[in-house]
């Protein structure tokens, strides 16, 4: 099985570096993290993963203008991204099946087997 | 309103005397009951006790009272009086009239004097009519009082919500970020880093559970700053309530509750918020199955009725809320637990009141509660029962 390659866009330092830290051990997955917001086009247009989580709230530029950037560009716009936010709660995920405005939301925190699942359910396998 | 004041002098009055003079009474009577009569009905009585029993036992409007009575001398005898039967209008009759006396008096619930001896039965006739229009405006006004005073703590209920929604999402989303670096952490130890050391695994055990509480605090913060967004649908509203207690079967059969259920059929259906009617549930059930020892009773009735003409079933600050004569669906949570302390119960919608501090209350269940519910047009409330426990309902317009 291909090992699968994950970005995380996310300011929080400390989450991402957990994050990757659990990803990486649990042996399928490439990781990269981009804690600036700005550099997440370019990084992802170097890197094609199969996969990114993309945070909301961030300082410089927010997830949803991150996601029209990455819609907008023709090698990337395939790519599933799944939104990873503390502005919305689990209960409120659940209601929807995970799905908002045709997006996949994970809230934060979650267990890591809740965001595998998102994962796992977005890219077909793991 | 001409006309009913014109109707409310010439309409007879119920009367009682209590006057252990005889002379006196006599007076009174003949005046009262002499065509045209003032009185329809006419009590006497010559002391206090036995006016007393005589008001619990008929309808009286109106007493004229003498002071000195063999049981009772003095002002005592209005305090008694009025304290006893606060919608009755008290006039006194004595044959020595003191400004003093007369203004304590007035303070302590009479209305007027009469000074024996010194008045006609037409001066009596116009007196009496004059107290009874007092007493009824001093009843108007105490309970419009009382429908301020209560209107003024909800909406300070209502700013305090705002204040912490406000403050709530702010602080949800700073918390939760670095909660969600503990959890993966910690996460992380558990699955990957192996050691043999029962400390060890202990520590992060409740550092794991530890996580998992602030997360259950922070997402009840965050539940007053997205009070906002509801997805309303028509819903069976016992499809509801049964969808509710499953998600609370754990802890019912974990205190071994005896759950009762009578449901109406076809019952309309409602439309609501699912979700967030089902957080409102869990959190009353809860409430109800923490408060009672183990092999307790909950009682859950769901039916439809139609408000009343004076809106008595619902809390002064969602009357006007409602209509007359409106068609609602209630849910009644009713248990046998221990009750809400007397002391406590028009705070137990405050944001972090709780009777559980310290053991698993976060004091967030009800304030979200009553708001999910204002949100829905539905009103909550809340009572101790006489006995024992305390029963919950919820009115919904259909």
């Amino acid at each position: 099985m291909d090992c699968k390659k994950i970005l995380i866009v996310d300011d929080e330092k400390g989450f991402t570096s957990m994050l990757k830290l659990n990803l990486e051990a649990i042996g399928d997955f490439e990781v990269k993290v981009v804690n600036e917001a700005n550099n997440a086009l370019m990084t992802a247009k170097q890197f094609l993963p199969d996969i990114i989580l993309l945070d909301i709230i961030m300082p410089n530029k927010e997830g949803p203008d991150v996601a029209i950037e990455i819609r907008n560009e023709p090698s990337l716009k395939n790519i599933p991204i799944v939104f990873l936010t503390a502005t919305i709660t689990r209960d409120e995920v659940a209601s929807q099946n995970g799905w908002i405005g045709g997006n996949i939301f994970v809230a934060k925190p979650s267990s890591l087997k809740e965001l595998l699942a998102s994962i796992e359910s977005s890219i077909g396998v793991r | 309103m001409n006309k009913n004041i014109k109707k409310d002098f010439s309409r007879p009055l119920d009367v009682i005397i209590v006057e252990d003079n005889q002379v006196d009474a006599r007076i009174l009577e003949s005046m009262l009951m002499d065509p045209p009569a003032i009185a329809k009905t006419l009590k006497i009585a010559n002391t206090l006790s036995s006016a007393i029993k005589i008001l619990e036992e008929n309808e009286i409007e109106i007493a004229i009272l003498d002071l000195n009575l063999p049981d009772s001398k003095g002002v005592e005898t209005i305090v008694e009086i009025s304290n006893r039967f606060p919608k009755l209008t008290i006039v006194i009759n004595t044959g020595a009239y003191e400004d003093e006396l007369g203004l304590e008096a007035l303070s302590l619930g009479a209305q007027d004097f009469l000074l024996k001896g010194k008045y006609n039965s037409y001066v009596l006739n116009k007196i009496l009519r004059y107290c009874l229009e007092r007493k009824r405006s001093e009843i108007e006004l105490k309970q419009a009082y009382e429908t301020l005073k209560e209107t003024q703590s909800q909406l300070i209920q209502s700013e305090k919500m705002k204040v912490v929604g406000g403050l709530a999402s702010g602080v949800a989303h700073e918390v939760k970020n670095p909660l969600a670096t503990i959890l993966y952490g910690v996460t992380y130890l558990i699955d990957q880093v192996k050691l043999d050391d029962d400390n060890y695994n202990l520590v992060l055990k409740n550092i794991r559970e530890a996580t998992d509480r602030a997360n259950v605090i922070i997402t009840g913060l965050l539940d007053f700053s997205t009070l906002n967004k509801f997805n309303k649908v028509e819903y069976d509203i016992v499809d509801v309530v049964e969808k509710s207690l499953l998600l609370v079967n754990y802890q019912i059969d974990k205190n071994i509750i005896n759950v009762v259920k009578d449901y109406e059929n076809n019952l309309a259906p409602l439309l609501i918020d699912v979700i967030r009617i089902e957080q409102v549930l869990v959190n009353i059930l809860l409430n109800a199955i923490v408060s009672m020892d183990k092999s307790g009773r909950v009682l859950i009735k769901i039916y439809s009725s139609v408000i009343s003409k004076n809106k008595k079933e619902l809390p002064a600050s969602d009357k006007d809320n409602f209509i007359a004569g409106q068609k609602v669906v209630i849910v009644e949570i009713d248990d046998v637990g221990n009750g809400i302390p007397d002391d406590e119960i028009n705070n137990i919608f405050d944001p972090f009141y709780t009777s559980r501090r310290g053991i698993g209350g976060v004091g967030l269940g009800l304030s979200v509660s009553k708001n999910i519910l204002e949100n829905h047009g539905a009103s909550i409330v809340i009572k101790n029962k006489v006995d024992a426990g305390v029963i919950a309902k919820l009115i919904f317009k259909t």
